[in-house]
């Protein structure tokens, strides 16, 4: 039980980063913009959020740094977008490499490190509950773990899906990827609406960054990321970007890296389980696509 | 390449159009090699170097002997391959970004079978490992290839997967089977002598793989200007709809493009296997499907372009080590061109069709 409760805990953590840079990338996507780019703005938030929470020692100035750092990239990064015509893909990609360099760059240069970035006076992310509610049975663990930006990930789960189907924004923000046409002929820019799509995912991604080195770590290292910007663009593919389908698949990629190493001594290897989301989006896209024609034929 | 022997079988076409094409052709290179080499300058400044005086040693660490120039061909050569296998599917529309995966999963294939292959098989080892290699890489983009013909599954999403799923399985193998006993983690043995490509300037890494890769590119631009195939992929590439009202089948116009790109991105795979790292170890490509790619863009799928690209980023690639060593400016610098440079490409091309079209959106 006690063994089932740590799992649960580390799952639900490990889950966050994952979730909120999804969240980020489905809403980008739902304005019709696929987002590679998550993973540039997850490590921007990573290591704006260790330099502010050392320089202030405040956890809070650390995570609006990083929330401020990925929405103003998310935004130039709009711009060549919507406004130059660049592709999107490319320019994702070509933004993670850039982004990539520019830290390396920095770490060496100006704190002449490489690779792993430590710095004094660290402030983590509180826990939310005292210690003491770790002995509640079963969710105890998570509760003693829960810090707020899981906390604010999961809300912004449960919210969303009210705000896209009720709110302007969101109605706007979903007309802007399925009919931009409609969205300028009643005399909106469709383009500016994209380009909030785009400087939220920025946003989250940024916390999503936050969380992974304010967490627990409390230092920043090149490789923190470890790809989960593009975990997080499989998780909401996978869902079809549906805010409830997609925590769910987080929440599943999480269990399989808390898990890892218990599934590495039952005589699972760690490399491979980390290829199986990557597996299942493309299965799921398989699925997908094989559905849509067989209804076109029926 | 591929565009000026089209101007040159057309003297019809008419000079002013072929210069003036020329000129677009080359200002479409120059113009984001520009703007990156400037991004980099405000780094270098805001570091307290001198840009021009940084570039400059630069230039002379890539080219100035004999020694130099073949240490930049080296690091050119994986470009070639990987410029190559992407420039094929971009040209006929489809948007192959597992070109990164098909090269590591090419040179884990040809490793293994420069390692287990009997050496009394004598000088075979070397095509017989690159075959093996061909057929794996063609068979992994071969997968996406199908998924979009037959059922429209979104090729940049499948390739861009199949990329981390490569990775994994080769991560899993130079750690299980095809882990070395003498030399430690995550790398298989060294491959026998007799598999390794030849040096072409001793001292220097330089191997035969450069010629294969320029081999390849000749070859693509062949196909891409003289063979009807080359054409009709060309035609599937600038309009779909054009394409199937003039009998083409675009399905199976894709599946060959992706096992082209497959083949060549695991020769290019066997290449740095056999001639340049004789292993197969984690790390084995250090992003050059992904180099390949801003390579392909900058030279708008011209073979031409595509050996001036790879020699310009092998040279950033070889002089950015040395000055790292000397002058203490991170090799970051590089990644940091290499991701303007594709962002500019791609932000000039919509700024192009834009302006061509005569609209705007």
């Amino acid at each position: 039980m006690t063994l089932a409760a740590q799992i649960l805990a580390t799952t639900i953590i490990l889950t966050t980063p994952i979730l909120l840079a999804a969240i980020g990338g489905l809403v980008n996507r739902q304005g019709g913009i696929v987002n590679i780019a998550l993973e540039a703005k997850m490590i921007a938030g990573a290591f704006i959020a260790i330099v502010v929470s050392s320089a202030t020692g405040s956890w809070l100035l650390a995570v609006f740094a990083s929330a401020a750092l990925g929405g103003a990239i998310g935004y130039v990064f709009s711009l060549t977008i919507t406004r130059a015509n660049a592709n999107m893909i490319i320019a994702g990609l070509g933004l993670n490499i850039l982004v990539a360099g520019l830290l390396g760059f920095l770490l060496s240069r100006v704190y002449g490190t490489s690779g792993t970035l430590r710095l004094p006076d660290v402030h983590l992310l509180p826990k939310i509950f005292p210690e003491s509610v770790s002995d509640v049975p079963l969710i105890g663990p998570v509760l003693a773990a829960l810090d707020p930006l899981t906390l604010f990930a999961w809300l912004a789960v449960a919210a969303l899906p009210f705000l896209l189907a009720n709110t302007r924004l969101g109605l706007r923000l979903r007309a802007a990827g399925n009919a931009p046409q409609v969205v300028r002929s009643v005399g909106l820019r469709e383009k500016s609406i994209q380009d909030f799509g785009t400087t939220f995912a920025g946003i989250f991604s940024g916390l999503a960054g936050a969380h992974l080195s304010l967490a627990s770590i409390g230092l920043f290292n090149e490789g923190l990321s470890a790809g989960r910007g593009f975990i997080a663009l499989a998780a909401f593919y996978f869902a079809r970007n549906r805010p409830v389908g997609t925590a769910l698949v987080c929440l599943f990629f999480g269990f399989l890296d808390a898990s890892q190493i218990r599934l590495q001594t039952a005589g699972l290897p760690p490399k491979l389980i980390g290829t199986l989301p990557y597996l299942m989006v493309i299965l799921g896209l398989c699925l997908a696509a094989w559905n849509t024609k067989r209804k076109l034929q029926a | 390449m591929s565009d000026n022997a089209h101007t040159d079988a057309m003297p019809a076409d008419g000079l002013a159009a072929m210069v003036r094409r020329g000129l677009d052709d080359s200002l479409r290179f120059v113009v984001p090699i520009a703007i990156a080499f400037a991004v980099g300058a405000v780094l270098l400044l805001a570091i307290g170097e001198n840009p021009l005086e940084t570039y400059g040693l630069m230039f002379s660490e890539a080219f100035s002997s004999q020694r130099r120039f073949a240490a930049t061909l080296s690091a050119a050569t994986p470009l070639l391959f990987t410029a190559v296998a992407t420039a094929i599917c971009f040209r006929t529309g489809v948007f192959n970004v597992g070109v990164d995966g098909a090269f590591i999963l090419g040179g884990l294939a040809a490793a293994t079978f420069g390692v287990m292959l009997p050496m009394s098989i004598g000088w075979w080892i070397i095509p017989l490992s690159i075959l093996a290699a061909m057929l794996v890489a063609a068979f992994w983009l071969w997968i996406p290839g199908v998924l979009l013909a037959r059922l429209d599954v979104d090729e940049v999403v499948s390739t861009l997967m199949l990329n981390f799923v490569a990775l994994g399985i080769a991560g899993f193998l130079v750690n299980g089977v095809l882990l070395s006993e003498t030399s430690g983690n995550n790398t298989t043995e060294t491959i026998h002598s007799t598999a390794e490509l030849s040096r072409l300037l001793p001292p220097s890494t330089l191997h035969s793989g450069f010629l294969l890769g320029l081999a390849c590119v000749f070859a693509y631009a062949l196909w891409s200007s003289w063979t009807p195939a080359g054409f009709e992929a060309k035609l599937v590439g600038l309009n779909k709809r054009f394409a199937r009202a003039v009998g083409i089948s675009i399905p199976s116009t894709i599946i060959v493009v992706m096992v082209i790109s497959g083949l060549v991105a695991g020769l290019g795979g066997a290449s740095h296997a056999l001639g340049q790292v004789h292993k197969f170890s984690d790390g084995f490509s250090a992003g050059y499907g992904f180099t390949g790619m801003a390579v392909a863009l900058l030279a708008r799928n011209s073979a031409l372009g595509i050996v001036f690209g790879a020699i310009l980023f092998g040279a950033l690639a070889s002089a950015g080590t040395t000055i790292q060593l000397f002058s203490d400016i991170p090799l970051d610098i590089v990644n940091v061109i290499e991701g303007t440079v594709m962002i500019f490409a791609v932000v000039e091309l919509g700024k192009l069709t834009l302006w061509r079209k005569g609209k705007r959106p």
